[in-house]
């Protein structure tokens, strides 16, 4: 009998590797930059801030990023502790919490960076830009920050409308014009911080170079849909920073990378290869952020035949193709490129038959289900797993909803897995696996409903 | 109509006990009533159209059942109580729910509600986070939004005339409660800490016109009443997160001490300011809305375009009229205390006890989790703290 | 001169604790026994079997506090008086020096921070069951020893095992796991201790760790947690002979000087008429800690 040879479960891009490598860069070029005296901002994941910093050449460090690198590598633990015994409390966002302890290290190091931190750790910054896009308790993190550096805080607001309120006539004209001044604001921030001037074709450098990577992740996540599935969340995951927090300081060599991952994965589709090394049983959704500490736990399931096709978190938006030739306001032609009216996305995803309908139910409910489940339907997954995080609101409130309709509608079931982003005391990774093995006769079931219904998948 | 045969204290508890009981009456006779969630919806708008505004509170004598399937418990209890609550048909009487974007999880809830709850009209407002000057003019715009949605409601419009008059009315009120805390500047306190709260919950409940002829009841009742509060030890500033019933402040008052200020929302904090009249009505109402309440949602700075940051100068210009409330109420002691996961509250924690430091004022952080049975620990903590600060 | 005597009754959630010492501060009597739920009414027995220790009546008490988790229920009792003030003063008689004070009792964790034998300070765990005496309690069933085994068997450990569980329902679970996978039995208590020190440590570090530290509650009897304590504040931890003693005897003496304080000043100080009659855990009109 000859001996089974067991290959990895997961088949992993080729092309990844050199865009993740770009992320443990901005460490080793934030370290250089500081010791040449260049300004470093601590900047958090949004859509606004980066390519204007770049623009001006401030060296942009993400907290965000860093916190889970340290939980990756299972560092994150002694900076929880200490922004506990700093007297924050233990239910704030890990991220936030790492981060205190990691800014409380340095003040006591006298702004050294402290000798236990990973990738050769964030240098002290000279300005902090907190955002109140996505979650709005960041800013509320930042300000808080002020114990520790006395490095100026710029908080870069965005409007947060409700979808129904989106789609009221005037609300979208209104939050761009706000937008534009207030990214006019920032800009007369930074000018008079950094004492020089804007140079505003650098600006289009690096948001025409940050649109032009969104483009491509864009359609590299549209060749996801293929079965078997060419590239797994944990690929996403992996080039996902580089994308967004190298994007700006690096344009050239990013779109270089998300290009030759394009060829990567297409390449994989025409031939069909996928992204497991295993038959694909389940197609899956990865709904929530990400447990950086934990990663392999998506290996092993790997190895059952789960195929993590699609994420709710970090997803590139469709490119807005617009025309501003005679848009002569460079801050105007950076917002309109990039903020896109949901009535507009609307129309373009669901069509002309469809849309309508989406919007008639957003302004009679608030929502739309055939919005929040679209994903599913596209990528047509078998289920999908709720990463209901304990320090999280914002990515945690409005699961519940989410799986009750999937489940209403598309007769998807979900999985809830309860943990951190980066608390690794919060999750059990051997109760959740027996969960998921259990989960699995759930997902069957649904298979042959779904079956029976005449559903597509 | 219905005449209400109790008054001052007496009315207060008996709409404590039921809350709804006035606007319903007030329904029936053809009245229509907007409820809203925190403090940031713009109520004289509803003054204005002669809809009663009616504050939506939570229940935290009542475990959360119904709400579990949409707001998982790692969120604020207090609006999951809501919820909670609105999903029991507890909130069956309003004509409409007006929320506002007071953080994302209360942004949240307002999608379910509508969803789930079905009120007729529903509207959230996007209100900013910072009082950056475009901030302002963005509050403006979002404010004239609203203001066309309950017209189209409503059936009619606001004049400016009719708004400024709701602003008066409205001020009236915020008068008459800070002539109401100025009677717990005295030793003993007038007003207990508890009977604080019930009132400003009781007025959230009824027609302003009728919490001001409420009020004015009361102030001239507690002047001569024998059964005040006693003589305490320790006079007490409450800071932080909502508390929206009297368990904790009964419970610090069972104790050797009387709640003499607060800066919490059922509290002093929507009323310590009046809206400025301004030739248009909307530049005073985002002036107040976004920029003088104090509550920790929105972002403030000493000075946005300064190059550094000085910690302390940023704390004095944050925090220094807590600073204001205990000199001229005399506390000798702050409760901080927020309820668990709000993040709001949570992250200016630290500061706050930085600041109380700076000014050598002894504080004691609290945090509860929205029920009326875990008090007991907490008991020991007030009390420890008490014994510390003599 | 009549001698006068003090007594300071310490009801915590899991033993009652009664001191009695006399107006020169010395020890006439203490006694111990179980609180536990069917001995809950039991402070009248607990004191009067500390009256026949030494030898005096209900009434030759002067001045009676009350101090513990169970404060309220002591009807006999003069004054109550949280544990935080009783520990601290208490601790602060057997080490004048100590500037942090630790007790890890059954149902909490604390931490005070002591000024010329004062309390100026404190942290108190939440109502969580990680960190107590509790936490050790569950998993010592689990593992079918009993709270006395725990330190003298992690002492035999060499490679402990870190439990990152802060729930101790997942502790439990983990702890199964590690035996399972052939973890010896003594690195895996001694990682408990590690735990459970790791915590109370973290806790206790917001007050800014000075030495003298001392370490009291039921856990101190624990000579593993001890040692983990001292590796996780980095600074040595003294532990007095009797470590259940200090609530009870803080307030034994509190109770001292009040009446020594008033007789100097010439004030009088309004006392209980003393009657051992049933006391009930829950007084009937508290309705914050009935729930009602």
């Amino acid at each position: 009998m000859t001996q089974e040879v067991k290959t990895r479960p997961l088949n992993r891009l080729k092309s990844m590797y050199a865009l993740r490598a770009e992320v443990d860069k901005m460490y080793q070029v934030g370290g250089e930059a500081k010791a040449k005296g260049r300004p470093v901002a601590w900047v958090m994941l949004e859509g606004w801030a980066n390519p204007i910093l770049n623009a001006m050449d401030v060296i942009t460090v993400y907290p965000e990023n860093y916190s889970s690198l340290c939980a990756a590598q299972k560092l994150a633990g002694p900076f929880l502790e200490r922004a506990e015994t700093e007297g924050y409390p233990t239910h704030l966002c890990g991220y936030a919490r790492a981060c205190v302890g990691y800014s409380a290290r340095m003040v006591e190091l006298d702004g050294q960076i402290p000798p236990e931190a990973p990738a050769g750790g964030m240098p002290r910054p000279n300005l902090l830009i907190s955002s109140a896009e996505v979650c709005d308790a960041r800013f509320k993190w930042f300000q808080s920050l002020g114990r520790y550096f006395d490095a100026p805080v710029w908080t870069l607001e965005s409007p947060s409308p409700n979808a129904r309120e989106s789609l009221t006539p005037g609300t979208y004209e209104r939050n761009t014009q706000f937008l534009i001044n207030e990214i006019r604001q920032f800009v007369v921030f930074l000018e008079k911080l950094l004492g020089k001037k804007m140079e505003w074709d650098k600006l289009d450098f690096t948001s025409d170079g940050t649109n032009e990577i969104n483009r491509l992740r864009w359609e590299i996540n549209q060749l996801r849909k293929a079965r078997p599935c060419p590239m797994h969340t944990r690929d996403f995951w992996s080039v996902m920073s580089a994308a967004l927090y190298r994007g700006a300081a690096d344009p050239t060599v990013i779109v270089d990378g998300n290009q030759k991952m394009y060829d990567e994965v297409k390449y994989r589709v025409d031939h069909g290869i996928a992204a497991i090394n295993r038959p694909e049983k389940y197609r899956m959704s990865f709904e929530g952020l990400a447990p950086w500490h934990s990663l392999s736990f998506l290996d092993d399931l790997a190895d059952r035949g789960w195929n993590f096709v699609c994420e709710s978190a970090y997803s590139p938006g469709r490119p807005v193709v617009i025309d501003l030739s005679k848009v002569s306001d460079p801050i105007e032609r950076y917002v309109r490129k990039r903020y896109r009216s949901l009535a507009s996305a609307i129309e373009i995803e669901f069509g002309p038959e469809e849309a309508p309908k989406v919007k008639e139910e957003i302004m009679r409910e608030g929502t739309s289900y055939r919005l929040r489940l679209k994903h599913i339907r596209d990528y047509q997954c078998d289920g999908v797993v709720l990463h209901v995080l304990l320090s999280c609101r914002a990515a945690s409130s409005g699961l519940s909803l989410f799986s009750d309709q999937l489940l209403d509608v598309y007769k998807v079931p979900s999985l809830i897995i309860e943990g951190d982003i980066i608390d690794t005391s919060l999750f059990n990774p051997v109760e959740s696996l027996k969960k998921a093995e259990a989960f699995e006769d759930t997902m069957d079931h649904y298979k042959k409903v779904r079956k029976n219904l005449g559903f597509e998948w | 109509m219905v005449i209400a045969t109790k008054k001052g204290l007496a009315r207060v508890q008996e709409l404590y006990q039921d809350r709804p009981q006035r606007v319903k009456e007030l329904k029936a006779e053809g009245k229509k009533i907007i409820g809203y969630l925190c403090i940031y919806p713009v109520t004289e708008m509803m003054t204005a159209l002669d809809i009663v505004p009616y504050r939506v509170l939570g229940d935290m004598r009542e475990s959360i059942t119904k709400a579990d399937a949409y707001l998982p418990p790692v969120v604020c209890p207090f609006l999951r109580s809501c919820l909670d609550q609105g999903l029991k048909g507890k909130y069956d009487f309003l004509d409409g729910m007006v929320t506002s974007h007071i953080c994302d999880v209360g942004s949240s809830l307002s999608g379910i509600w509508h969803y789930t709850v079905k009120t007729p009209f529903h509207y959230n407002i996007d209100t900013p986070h910072t009082v950056h000057e475009t901030a302002l003019n963005q509050t403006k715009g979002v404010m004239k939004a609203f203001q066309k949605a309950l017209e189209d409601f409503a059936g009619k419009k606001i004049t400016n005339a009719k708004l400024k008059k709701a602003i008066i009315l409205h001020n009236e009120q915020r008068a008459l409660v800070r002539e109401a805390y100025e009677l717990k500047k005295q030793d003993p306190p007038l007003i207990s800490g508890a009977e604080t709260l019930k009132t400003i919950k009781v007025i959230q409940s009824i027609p302003v016109a009728e919490g001001n002829a409420l009020l004015r009841d009361i102030i001239s009742e507690v002047k001569t009443r024998k059964n005040k509060p006693a003589k305490k030890n320790a006079r007490l500033l409450v800071w932080g997160s909502i508390l929206d019933d009297t368990p904790l402040i009964e419970m610090i008052e069972s104790l050797d001490a009387n709640v003499v200020m607060d800066d919490t929302c059922v509290g002093s904090r929507p009323f310590f300011d009046d809206v400025k009249i301004t030739p248009d009505p909307i530049d005073g109402l985002a002036q107040h809305y976004l920029v003088d309440i104090k509550c920790p949602r929105t972002f403030r700075a000493r000075d946005f375009y300064a190059a550094k940051k000085n910690y302390m100068e940023d704390l004095k210009t944050r925090f220094s009229y807590l600073s204001d409330y205990a000199r001229e109420w005399k506390a000798n002691g702050v409760i901080l205390q927020s309820v668990r996961y709000c993040d709001t509250h949570g992250y200016e924690v630290p500061q706050v006890r930085d600041y109380l430091r700076e000014i050598d004022l002894p504080g004691i952080y609290l945090e509860h989790d929205y029920t009326v049975g875990a008090l007991a620990p907490l008991k020991t903590r007030v009390q420890g703290f008490l014994e510390i600060i003599g | 001169m009549i001698p006068i005597y003090f007594a300071g009754i310490d009801l915590g959630s899991t033993m009652t604790k009664v001191v009695i010492v006399d107006e020169s501060e010395k020890l006439l009597a203490y006694v111990v026994q179980h609180t536990g739920a069917e001995h809950r009414r039991l402070a009248n027995k607990v004191m009067e079997e500390s009256l026949r220790q030494a030898v005096i009546t209900i009434d030759e008490i002067t001045y009676v506090i009350a101090t513990g988790y169970g404060r309220i229920n002591v009807p006999f009792a003069d004054k109550q008086i949280t544990e935080l003030t009783c520990h601290a003063r208490g601790v602060a008689h057997f080490f004048p020096n100590v500037r942090l004070a630790i007790d890890i009792g059954g149902q909490d964790a604390k931490g005070m921070k002591v000024k010329n034998g004062k309390l100026i300070d404190f942290v108190m765990s939440d109502k969580c069951a990680a960190g107590t005496g509790r936490y050790l309690e569950v998993v010592a069933h689990t593992l079918g020893l009993t709270l006395e085994d725990l330190g003298p068997i992690s002492l035999k450990s060499t490679r402990k095992v870190s439990i990152s569980s802060i729930c101790t329902i997942f502790a439990q679970q983990e702890v199964s796991n590690h035996l399972s996978a052939g973890v010896l039995l003594e690195d895996v208590v001694a990682g408990l201790h590690d735990a459970i020190a790791g915590r109370v440590a973290r806790m206790v570090r917001r007050l800014k760790i000075e030495p003298d530290v001392v370490f009291t509650g039921g856990v101190a009897k624990n000579i593993g947690v001890i040692k983990a304590l001292e590796e996780n504040l980095g600074c040595p931890v003294l532990v007095p002979s009797e470590p259940l003693l200090s609530g009870a005897l803080g307030a034994a003496l509190i109770a001292r000087e009040t009446i020594l304080k008033a007789q100097a000043e010439g004030k009088s100080v309004q006392t209980t008429r003393r009657k051992l009659g049933e006391a009930t855990f829950f007084k009937q009109d508290d309705g914050i800690l009935s729930g009602n």
